[in-house]
């Protein structure tokens, strides 16, 4: 299977780091887009302010499970507060590639979950 | 094997009262399986029949009407001589005994609360058996038992109601609406998951058992059971991969995916690098369905349950990948 989409996205698709079930997660959030039905997973393990786990399960296009596979890597030992701030620009620009305009919900679907996750929006 | 409670259901809309005819014994051949039924209406209606020739099933009608006017049972034995025979062709003459006995539609009738309860079981994964007591007069008496029951007389007739396969129907898709549909005409349980709830909706199918709404691999995971169907009619790698890469190592029966050749492969390719196993990946009907030239909704699903069927029955069957 080829993508159009880069090497980075290529690597994170086919070999996603982070994709599992955390056994106790202290936050979670799925977001899903009603029309082309991607739906991602966000679990977050936290110590305090810090989150010392992160781990999604995604159904989801090469651009969103790339997408979870780079956010979940560079959140994991972030403080919440740094992982909230994180724009939805740079997910798109961690994929390494042009994302057509019409493809930009599918690299934030993942940013969007995590963000209901830390505001503590379960689901 | 035809759903008698949603008959029932159809013959409500116009009819208080039917007569129901089991097909109970044959004698020299039959075209239906014992258990067929065919039922007359008070109005006029007629559904479901007892056998492929006219001239038997006109003959039931006859004492169905009949029955329903005495508002009684009887154990009724309809004779075909070789020359009807030669018509209907059958090889020789036949003998058929149906048990006709009138049914009220309005407020509750034993037969098919019996019915119902034979159905529940069946779709909650159990073989049911109804068995019919007939006396010499009166009405039949019916209890239902999930436990194999054989009859202990020519006054005693067991219907095997078999547990209800069960078809995991990935995809809310055109192609998904269509199979659901002829899926639960066949007797199949049906069950729709989707990640998407515009499109996995009870307007679309009406028929379904039940539809599931969330992330696909997740909810189609209690379903990898032995003897299930699984269908990915998505076209949507998002759902085939993660499903695909658990369900090919599952003991369900048959697993078959929406796709070309040129993707199929493409699928296959990726699921090897993964380390499914060529015997995994063998396992997978992609293309789907059998051959039969079209391209609709309606024409794929048809092909798809064909193919269903075929595996149902132990036929070989073309593989088409």
């Amino acid at each position: 299977m080829t993508l159009p989409y880069g090497p980075v996205v290529l690597e994170h698709f086919r070999r996603p780091r982070n994709q599992r079930v955390l056994d106790k997660p202290t936050a979670s959030h799925e977001a899903f887009n009603p029309l082309c039905g991607d739906r991602v997973r966000i679990e977050l393990e936290m110590e305090g302010a810090t989150i010392r786990a992160a781990a999604f399960t995604a159904n989801a296009c090469a651009i969103c499970t790339a997408s979870a596979s780079l956010l979940t890597t560079r959140v994991t030992g972030l403080s919440t507060d740094d992982a909230a701030r994180i724009s939805d620009a740079e997910v798109i620009h961690a994929l390494e590639t042009t994302v057509p305009q019409a493809r930009e919900a599918c690299a934030v679907l993942p940013l969007r979950a995590l963000r209901a996750a830390l505001r503590g929006e379960g689901a | 094997m035809p759903d008698i409670l949603e008959q029932l259901a159809t013959l409500r809309e116009h009819e208080t009262r039917v007569a129901m005819a089991t097909l109970i014994a044959a004698r020299g051949g039959s075209p239906r399986p014992l258990g067929a039924k065919l039922f007359v209406g008070e109005g006029g209606r007629l559904l479901g029949s007892v056998s492929i020739g006219g001239c038997v099933d006109a003959r039931v009608v006859e004492h169905g009407e009949r029955l329903l006017k005495e508002n009684r049972a009887e154990r009724v034995t309809v004779i075909v001589d070789d020359a009807e025979a030669v018509e209907l062709g059958l090889a020789c003459g036949a003998e058929f005994d149906l048990l006709i006995e009138p049914i009220s539609l309005n407020g509750t009738d034993s037969a098919i609360e019996a019915y119902r309860s034979a159905i529940n079981i069946s779709r909650s994964g159990r073989e049911a058996f109804v068995v019919t007591r007939i006396p010499a007069a009166g009405p039949p008496a019916r209890m239902v038992t999930s436990e194999p029951f054989t009859a202990t007389g020519p006054d005693v007739f067991v219907e095997r109601i078999a547990a209800a396969e069960t078809l995991l129907l990935v995809g809310a898709s055109d192609v998904g609406a269509a199979l659901a549909r002829l899926a639960r005409g066949l007797g199949m349980r049906v069950v729709v998951v989707d990640g998407r709830e515009r499109y996995a909706t009870r307007d679309r199918f009406a028929t379904a058992d039940e539809i599931l709404v969330g992330m696909p691999s997740e909810l189609a995971r209690p379903y990898f059971k032995a003897g299930a169907y699984v269908v990915l009619a998505a076209h949507e790698y998002k759902y085939d991969l993660p499903i695909l890469r658990e369900v090919l190592r599952a003991p369900v029966r048959y697993v078959g995916m929406l796709a070309g050749r040129k993707r199929a492969e493409a699928v296959r390719a990726l699921l090897r690098e993964e380390g499914l196993s060529e015997e995994d990946l063998g396992r997978l009907h992609a293309p789907i369905g059998i051959d039969i030239g079209g391209r609709e909704p309606e024409e794929v699903a048809l092909s798809i349950a064909a193919q269903l069927i075929a595996v149902r029955e132990g036929k070989p069957i073309a593989r088409r990948g």
